[in-house]
């Protein structure tokens, strides 16, 4: 059985590194409001660009190989969750399991194989 | 420490006081340490550049990184009117308080921790996968070209990175049989040779220590990888937009990031609180030393690339994470694994 | 009564942050909410004592298919006019998924009802509730499910040559770096040494 008595402390460890960096991004507004810091203008609120006003939408149609990439994280992420119970019960499963492991990676690296000859995996 | 509170406070609010103040113990240390680490981080650099770096602030310019700090602290929040408010001002939490969470399982010494649960290994990946958010999160609410860019490029560069972290964590969890960080320690007692007590120094496992290095400052976006600020393309990357605190918590996270990716490098392939020989005098020394030691020369690494190596370009970044750090570092999971079942479990006999 | 709390914290959160997932109008903070989903998805089964598929929840879903869908909305150029516009040629087939999906749930709770479905013998916890969450699913994964576990395999082959096929377009045009090449390359391909003649030019 899993001891939820080591949980706890990360659930509370959470609300307290939300509330110090909470703390952190909002305290400053309120001191820059009473020492007057606070100044916004208009070209000071503007988005960043060399000097001249954004030719447009910022939020441009992107490569689709970015997608690509976040696809096959997605698939060898899979692979490695399925490689750590095997790690730990390596033992316990024998030969045969790892067997088993070895025909499972297999299978992905034929896949691994035919991204790289496809060039899936080119940059330039 | 939560035994004595328990009895004067009673169990649930003496427990509820005791992780606190424990919390409080890491996570107030950690943000002084991402201080004192910029500034050395600073003085590295410069000594290596034979400058002087920071030494006008306190003593050597010990005090730099406070002064930095109380100024930014000071400063007015710039919220542009095009960005999207509400997530404008998360992701700077969410990256400071991933950075801060992973901490929680970290063993600092022999039953020094926080969280001791099985799957420690898992929930350093799970929290580092995190990270990812505040750098995305960060550059699409900015609504502005560079931001939004770097954090594409963050974002992309992240996880073509964390896909060999996995396979080489998946190796050391072989070589201990456990993914408990406190146990996976205990492996390295005397693993060369009764002697020393690092897996780094095991030939079968160096060469993966030294892709985790490099992986890890590809994860952490530090130099030759940090393609995310290269400030000749991108300006400051996706922390363009951002001023006074909300700027600074990228700095601290990352640093904080560095710090535990540090603090992993130490715990995994070099004993981590353990002294790095196995000879008794040297186990007087708290071990908590041994692991700060550690992770002060593994800094020093850090900024010791920085200092030296020169940028990467995008593709050869993306080739060197996919062409050579994923089929390297798969190809060791299958030879740790055969050894293991040749040598340890007796496949053969 | 601690667990209880954290059970429902976790719940509410999750019920919540999965309406406001369909309720939110701009995708990005649909995604967003998602997300949190997970998260607490995470914390619920943690709860149920299932430490490892909680941390995949993570790894998995938050850190990894998360990501595809929060690359997806925030960099495909979505017009919400177009996309309302569609709303009604889509409606019918949304309406019979929801009827089906309305008749599926009666039906789960009726034989919920019913009583536990008996699929062959029962059996006992297979094994011993000490084992860590981890070492009990490798026990079994590698052993018993082996057939199961490869059949995942193909699937994530199959998974990875379809999003190739799918998404890589060869690009002319582009000159990518060959490693190899520059390696190879040795000071006597690239440079001659001569000593021409004054008033004569060198060919190259």
């Amino acid at each position: 059985m899993v001891d939820l008595s080591q949980y706890l402390p990360i659930l509370l460890f959470l609300g307290v590194a939300i509330a110090i960096s909470s703390i952190f991004v909002f305290l400053p507004m309120g001191v820059a409001r009473l020492t007057g810091a606070h100044k916004p203008t208009a070209a000071k609120l503007a988005e960043y660009e060399c000097g001249f006003p954004a030719f447009e939408d910022s939020r441009s149609q992107f490569d689709v190989r970015f997608y690509l990439v976040a696809i096959l994280f997605i698939i060898f992420d899979l692979e490695a969750a399925f490689l750590f119970p095997w790690a730990v019960s390596l033992e316990e499963i024998g030969i045969a399991g790892w067997a088993t492991m070895m025909v499972f990676l297999f299978e992905l690296i034929i896949g691994f194989i035919y991204a790289w000859k496809v060039g899936a995996l080119e940059w330039e | 420490m939560t035994e004595f509170f328990q009895t004067h406070l009673g169990a649930g609010f003496g427990w509820f006081v005791a992780n606190l103040i424990l919390i409080l113990l890491i996570a107030l240390p950690l943000m002084l340490a991402v201080a004192m680490i910029i500034y050395a981080d600073r003085k590295i650099w410069a000594a290596i550049a034979l400058r002087k770096g920071p030494n006008v602030v306190g003593p050597f310019g010990l005090l730099q990184s406070f002064a930095d700090g109380l100024k930014v602290f000071l400063q007015e929040t710039i919220i542009p009117s095009a960005s999207n408010r509400g997530l404008f001002l998360m992701a700077p939490i969410i990256t400071f308080t991933v950075a801060l969470l992973a901490w929680a399982v970290i063993p600092f010494g022999p039953g020094m921790v926080l969280a001791d649960i099985n799957v420690g290994l898992l929930y350093v990946l799970a929290i580092s996968s995190l990270g990812v958010y505040g750098v995305v999160i960060s550059g699409w609410a900015s609504n502005s070209k560079y931001p939004f860019f770097s954090a594409m490029r963050a974002a992309a560069q992240m996880i073509s990175y964390e896909v060999s972290i996995g396979f080489i964590l998946i190796s050391v969890i072989l070589w201990a049989g456990t993914s408990n960080l406190g146990g996976i320690i205990d492996a390295q007692r005397g693993t060369i040779l009764g002697i020393f007590n690092a897996n780094a120094l095991n030939p079968l496992l160096f060469p993966i220590a030294v892709l985790f290095f490099i992986s890890s400052l590809a994860e952490t976006a530090r130099a030759p990888f940090d393609l995310t600020e290269a400030e000749s393309e991108l300006v400051a990357g996706y922390q363009t937009e951002y001023s006074s605190m909300a700027f600074a918590l990228f700095w601290l996270g990352e640093y904080a990031n560095v710090i535990l990716m540090c603090a992993l490098n130490a715990l995994l392939f070099w004993g981590g609180w353990l002294p790095p020989v196995d000879w008794a005098p040297l186990y007087y020394v708290p071990g908590i030393i041994w692991f700060f030691l550690k992770i002060g020369i593994c800094f020093f690494m850090f900024s010791w690339v920085k200092a030296t190596v020169p940028r990467y370009r995008y593709d050869q970044l993306m080739r060197l994470g996919w062409k050579i750090f994923l089929p390297i570092s798969l190809f060791w999971v299958f030879l740790v694994s055969g050894y293991l079942m040749i040598t340890r479990y007796g496949a053969l006999s | 009564m601690i667990q209880t709390f954290a059970f429902y914290l976790f719940a509410t959160i999750v019920l919540l942050s999965g309406a406001f997932t369909i309720f939110a109008k701009n995708p990005v903070h649909s995604v967003l909410w998602l997300i949190l989903a997970f998260f607490n998805a995470a914390g619920l089964m943690v709860l149920a004592g299932a430490e490892f598929i909680a941390m995949l929840l993570v790894i998995v879903y938050v850190g990894a298919v998360a990501v595809l869908f929060l690359f997806v909305v925030m960099m495909l150029d979505i017009d919400f006019a177009e996309l309302r516009a569609g709303f009604a040629r889509y409606l019918f087939f949304g309406i019979v998924l929801a009827v089906f999906l309305a008749i599926e749930l009666v039906l789960g709770l009726e034989a919920f009802r019913a009583g536990a479905i008996k699929l062959g013998t029962a059996t006992s916890a297979p094994v011993d509730a000490a084992v860590p969450n981890l070492e009990a699913i490798g026990a079994l994964l590698y052993t018993k499910y082996v057939f199961l576990f490869e059949a995942a395999g193909l699937i994530l082959l199959v998974a990875m040559i379809g999003a190739i096929v799918l998404t890589h377009r060869k690009r002319s045009g582009t000159r990518p770096q060959n490693v190899a090449k520059q390696v190879r390359r040795r000071p006597q391909d690239a440079v001659r040494n001569l000593t021409p003649e004054i008033g004569q030019g060198v060919d190259l």
